[in-house]
């Protein structure tokens, strides 16, 4: 069984707010030390897929570094290995790709070449430890054209997802884009599996550029689609709150999403940094904490990711905390999300007010009280910064920020 | 200008007790996650040398696998790159290394064959960050064959190094290996030469038909100061051997000071090593950490004070590690007590066991000029059974099982 995998990665997720502002989904800092596309690429490595392309589009520096040749992943083979595929302008100046279908046709060359039976399409920005294995099984076993990896879902999430119904032999009877109501409960998990000729030659006959939206849709009627279950932790963390609440969840006594597991490693570009430090005034509880980071204050209930610098007398309650960032001595924060590089100034207050007042700009998405800071953004010392706060990535702040406001 | 480093990393290390039983003694754990070696590596490295010899001998396994093909120094390279030099049989002849000089004698076709102009060379088990372009400077500016890197030391503690005695223009005069009388100056060897190498050729040659165990310090040095250039390099940074027990706990605690001078956050000079991919270290509800170092992988529900973790240490609620030093992947029960201790790798340690307890002035019996201050060594694989109490200076061996011991084990005794 020859199998390709494409990681689809280059999508813009305004809702992930200024996290997403210079980088794509798939490359945004996760659980301290990963990025949310190790999660993905990992998985095809341990289930044995070798043979692996990220196709980007938005913001892709961030991601080509990350993958770079693929070391980490042991990607970086004669045979196969990972190859990032970027969008490049047709004669007529278009070439932008506007939708998942879309992006593969736009490679489907590459596909074409490849020596391999079957495709994989996977999303680049959920988090789930998944062996693909057992559902290339099934497609095989059951002939499929298509086979869709499925998760239940709440149904008041339902309209964030694809929702599929199935017959009682597995095969999908229906598939409905983000629909507002459903008597479905199983969400498509962006995951599938297509033989490679079927594959191929929809995306000749079909011009629809989104498998989810357009396709779908209209094709579970004339081919084979199958429905695999999923019942392993998943989470799309499209949303900030999505998001931060992934993160968090990693704190509880036996997480979900367990990291520790020795047969199913998460692999990453780690850099070389040396053991955390903690000085003798640290105190740190209910909390990850990465190499590189030196600590001297706090720190409850929070994601420290590597080469953080917490000072002395710092408090970081209940937030996430980006690469290299630096929290200056006497600073209290509070039930944020704290971008790469970001300076906070001494004796700032963050997240400090009441939760009542969402975002202004975007009220659908900041409304649970957490602030975010945008990547190498400064905050001078002494300001204090309300809730539902969005500071913009590379910017200088040197004033208070009352809750609901960006800057 | 080629230069090639060649780094010695044969030392049994037998003053290291059981850390460097199983294995050489650069390739002992330090700072939670480095191995010695990776000092020396990291150095040649970040001083733009990219042609890299090792040379092992005793229990060389954990050595190889650490360096594999020098990937994390970036020393997996088509040109020069990193190379393991075993000793070997010839058709003629078959030998171990017996002595540091010897050892590259054997090598001189490694020399030859990378067309080397200088040879730098450097001992495996030192802790220190050192820019070796600066020595390389210091060797082409005086023209020199030689040039050894020395450093001030206080003249209370002569008698433990090789001292060199220089002139006015830091050319080596005399060499004295541990001097009992006062007068020889304050300038010790640290172990690092940089050779032109054709003269390197020649004296090794020349030597070692004089002598069967061929050392650079006993031999080839004083010669080459009879007969050649041989200048001091004077080095001010932070150095140390790390080649006892006690210097080895005690350099480990002082990286916990806030004020020690070995800067392993330094961005400008990376100490890379091979790490294994785990995920961020976790901090239960209980868990209370103060003053120590702590790897990826950890997870930490009990108490920790003033110690280093290496990844992959589970402490369970209730445990206690204060003043120690636990290698990677040890478990640590619920409710153990940790005084002073070192664990090896993989060590298994029963819930409630009081580790390091009693007095400090029973010595080792069987080792009692090497374990007298009261660190206990618990060495690589061993499990120790629930609930016992084990006292100070105490060894227990590699891969011990929890029936090889009869209750508590006494201050001094050696399982």
């Amino acid at each position: 069984m020859r199998v390709l995998a494409l990681i689809m990665a280059g999508g813009a997720s305004p809702s992930l707010s200024a996290l997403t502002a210079g980088r794509a989904a798939a490359a945004t800092p996760f659980a301290g030390k990963y990025r949310i596309i190790d999660f993905t690429l990992s998985n095809c490595v341990n289930s044995g897929i070798y043979d692996v392309g990220v196709l980007s589009q938005h913001q892709p520096r961030s991601l080509h570094e990350h993958i770079g040749v693929g070391k980490p992943w042991d990607l970086d083979r004669l045979q196969g290995g990972v190859r990032v595929l970027h969008p490049f302008p047709t004669p007529d100046g278009g070439g932008w790709q506007r939708g998942t279908a879309d992006a593969i046709r736009y490679h489907l060359d590459v596909i074409e070449e490849r020596p391999v039976d079957y495709v994989m399409v996977l999303a680049g920005d959920h988090v789930y430890k998944m062996d693909y294995r057992p559902l290339l099984d099934l497609h095989m076993q059951r002939g499929a054209d298509i086979t869709l990896a499925v998760h239940s879902v709440p149904p008041h999430e339902a309209y964030r997802y694809g929702m599929v119904s199935v017959d009682g032999e597995g095969r999908v009877t229906k598939f409905e884009e983000k629909p507002r109501r459903t008597s479905s409960a199983l969400a498509s998990m962006g995951v599938y599996a297509f033989r490679k000729d079927y594959l191929v030659d929809l995306l000749y006959r079909d011009q629809a550029v989104d498998f989810g939206s357009e396709m779908l849709p209209r094709i579970v009627n004339e081919a084979n689609v199958c429905a695999y279950t999923f019942n392993g932790y998943w989470a799309d963390v499209g949303t900030v709150q999505a998001y931060y609440e992934a993160n968090i969840a990693l704190l509880a006594e036996t997480p979900a999403l367990d990291l520790y597991d020795p047969e199913w490693v998460v692999r990453t570009r780690s850099f070389e940094r040396p053991a955390a430090q903690l000085g003798a005034a640290a105190r740190i509880e209910r909390s990850l904490l990465c190499d590189g980071c030196r600590v001297d204050g706090h720190v409850s209930g929070s994601v420290i990711g590597t080469g953080v610098v917490v000072g002395a007398g710092a408090i970081i309650r209940d937030s996430v905390i980006m690469p290299d960032s630096v929290i200056e001595p006497g600073v209290v924060l509070d039930n944020c999300v704290v971008d790469k590089q970001v300076v906070i100034g001494r004796d700032c207050r963050i997240g400090e007010g009441s939760i009542g007042t969402p975002n202004a700009a975007q009220p659908q998405l900041l409304n649970t009280g957490l602030s975010v800071i945008g990547k190498a953004a400064r905050i001078s010392a002494g300001h204090t910064i309300g809730r539902n706060v969005v500071v913009t990535a590379r910017t200088f702040v040197d004033q208070d920020l009352a809750s609901g406001e960006t800057f | 200008m080629r230069v090639v480093a060649m780094i010695m990393a044969g030392g049994e290390g037998t003053r290291l007790s059981v850390l460097s039983e199983k294995r050489a003694k650069p390739s002992v754990p330090f700072a939670g996650k480095y191995r010695i070696i990776d000092f020396t590596l990291s150095n040649c490295v970040n001083s733009n040398i990219f042609d890299v010899a090792v040379l092992t001998q005793y229990r060389p396994h954990s050595l190889n696998d650490h360096i594999g093909i020098g990937k994390p120094w970036d020393l997996d390279r088509n040109r020069g790159g990193v190379r393991l030099l075993q000793p070997y049989q010839g058709r003629n002849d078959q030998s171990w290394y017996s002595g540091t000089a010897d050892a590259i004698l054997q090598n001189i076709n490694y020399i030859r064959e990378q067309r080397a102009d200088l040879v730098l060379i450097l001992s495996g088990d030192h802790i220190y960050k050192m820019d070796y372009r600066e020595l390389i400077a210091t060797h082409l500016a005086k023209n020199a064959d030689l040039t050894v890197a020395v450093m001030h030391v206080s003249l209370e503690e002569t008698d433990r190094f090789g001292i060199m005695t220089v002139n006015d223009d830091d050319q080596v005069v005399e060499f004295t290996e541990k001097p009992k009388a006062r007068d020889k100056g304050t300038l010790a060897s640290m172990g690092i030469y940089v050779f032109d190498a054709k003269r390197l050729v020649e004296r090794l040659r020349e030597t070692s038909s004089q002598y069967p165990n061929l050392d650079f310090g006993k031999h080839v040095i004083p010669t080459m100061i009879a007969n050649d250039n041989v200048y001091a390099h004077p080095f001010s940074g932070y150095w140390v051997d790390v080649g006892t027990v006690q210097s080895y706990w005690e350099t480990s605690m002082e990286l916990l000071d806030p004020a020690c001078t070995l800067d392993l956050f330094d961005a400008e000079w990376r100490i890379h090593t091979r790490s294994e991919e785990r995920p961020p270290a976790k901090f239960g509800p209980q868990s209370k950490v103060e003053g120590s170092m702590i790897c990826n992988g950890c997870v930490v529900r009990g108490t920790v004070e003033h110690s280093v973790l290496s990844p992959g240490v589970y402490v369970s609620p209730g445990a206690v590690v204060r003043d120690s030093i636990v290698m990677t992947d040890t478990w640590i029960g619920p409710g153990a007590v940790l005084d002073r201790v070192i664990v090896d790798k993989d060590v298994v340690i029963g819930a409630n066991v009081q580790l390091g307890v009693g007095t400090e002035n029973v010595p080792n019996r069987l080792q009692p000029d090497k374990l007298t201050t009261g660190i206990s060594i618990v060495g690589k694989g061993a499990h120790i059974p629930a609930g016992i109490s084990i006292g100070r200076n105490v060894v227990i061996a590699s891969d011990c099982d929890e029936d090889q011991f009869n209750g508590d084990v006494a201050s001094g005794e050696s399982i």
